[in-house]
């Protein structure tokens, strides 16, 4: 077994613990007792807006492939 | 007149003691605001879920790698990673869809997408040892770090923060769709996202950024979805949609990595 196997599986294992660990717990009341959490019940999430800056997005990066 | 039988029998109730917060109050007095029922989603039976989740993907990724390196030909496996990967689309589509089948479809998911995980990664191997177990570790430290940072309140999730992972998503996959569609037809796709220079490594890391941030977004749901009371089939869509984010990550990762290492 070499020295990248050792440290990569270590760090593997060692994040492992650390999410089955930790997920258990509640957030902290910094996280939860905020005013402005995201609503995940809500229906009025804008998706055309989410389409729209993803054209944009898009739109410029190919613009900017034309420079490069 | 009033649509209301019991308001035409007995008349509105002029008793102070009974309005729309009575059971509210005696429910918090009683201390029942902790009960929770059995048959909602919870934290623990979450994390359960996505550990059986994440042991499909590994035992089905085992079975196509050790195919390769017994045979050394991607060939014997592309029709495994290929079938895995539209089958894992399929059922994905149908998850979000259907939430309460996420029971059944999202163990499904699991196992087909780690038929197509476990070939793209033998082969991703043999050109570059090592590579697997390194885009393994990170995929997984970057789960455990942005967990204790969810969790710790030190990154806080909001709606314009969702609003600006969820459109940069989208955007990626826009461009990667325009990406494959130009290559179809010839014109070579759009070049730097899959070079090795300073600009494909430095679009390859903002898809890691973004790919790291929708796992937040996972917390969040996750989160909110036990502190509501969602339905127990919700652990298993939970567990889902932690996935598709883990899976996503580690293949950017493989990517990133290969693109360093080619260089």
């Amino acid at each position: 077994m070499d020295a990248n196997t050792i440290i990569f599986g270590g760090i593997s294992l060692l994040s492992l613990a650390v999410f089955f660990y930790l997920g258990r717990f509640r957030a902290s009341s910094k996280q939860t007792d905020r005013e402005d959490r995201i609503d995940w019940s809500s229906r009025k999430f804008s998706l055309w807006k989410i389409f729209l800056y993803s054209l944009v997005a898009v739109g410029g990066i190919i613009l900017l492939t034309q420079f490069i | 007149m009033s649509n209301h039988k019991a308001l035409n029998m007995f008349g509105r109730s002029g008793n102070p003691s009974l309005n729309a917060q009575t059971f509210a109050n005696s429910a918090k007095d009683a201390n029942f605001s902790n009960y929770v029922p059995a048959a909602t989603m919870t934290l623990e039976g979450t994390v359960n879920k996505t550990g059986i989740l994440l042991a499909l993907v590994f035992i089905s990724a085992f079975y196509t790698w050790s195919m390769f390196f017994s045979t050394g030909n991607p060939a014997t496996v592309m029709p495994l990673a290929i079938g895995g990967a539209i089958v894992g689309l399929v059922l994905a589509i149908v998850t979000i869809f259907k939430k309460q089948w996420s029971g059944i479809t999202a163990p499904l998911y699991a196992i087909a997408e780690g038929l197509f995980l476990g070939a793209i990664s033998a082969i991703f191997e043999a050109q570059y040892p090592g590579i697997v177990i390194q885009a393994v570790g990170l995929t997984l430290g970057t789960l455990a770090s942005l967990l204790f940072l969810y969790k710790t309140g030190i990154v806080k999730p909001t709606e314009n923060f969702r609003l600006m992972v969820t459109s940069a998503t989208m955007g990626i996959a826009l461009l990667y769709l325009v990406s494959m569609l130009m290559n179809m037809f010839g014109s070579g796709g759009i070049g730097f996202i899959h070079s090795n220079g300073l600009f494909g490594i430095g679009f390859s890391l903002f898809v890691v950024g973004i790919a790291a941030l929708n796992l937040v977004l996972d917390f969040d749901f996750i989160e909110q979805g036990s502190e509501m009371g969602a339905p127990k089939y919700m652990e298993w869509f939970g567990a889902f949609s932690l996935m598709v984010t883990l899976i996503w990550l580690y293949l950017e990762m493989l990517r990133l990595l290969a693109k360093l290492r080619s260089r």
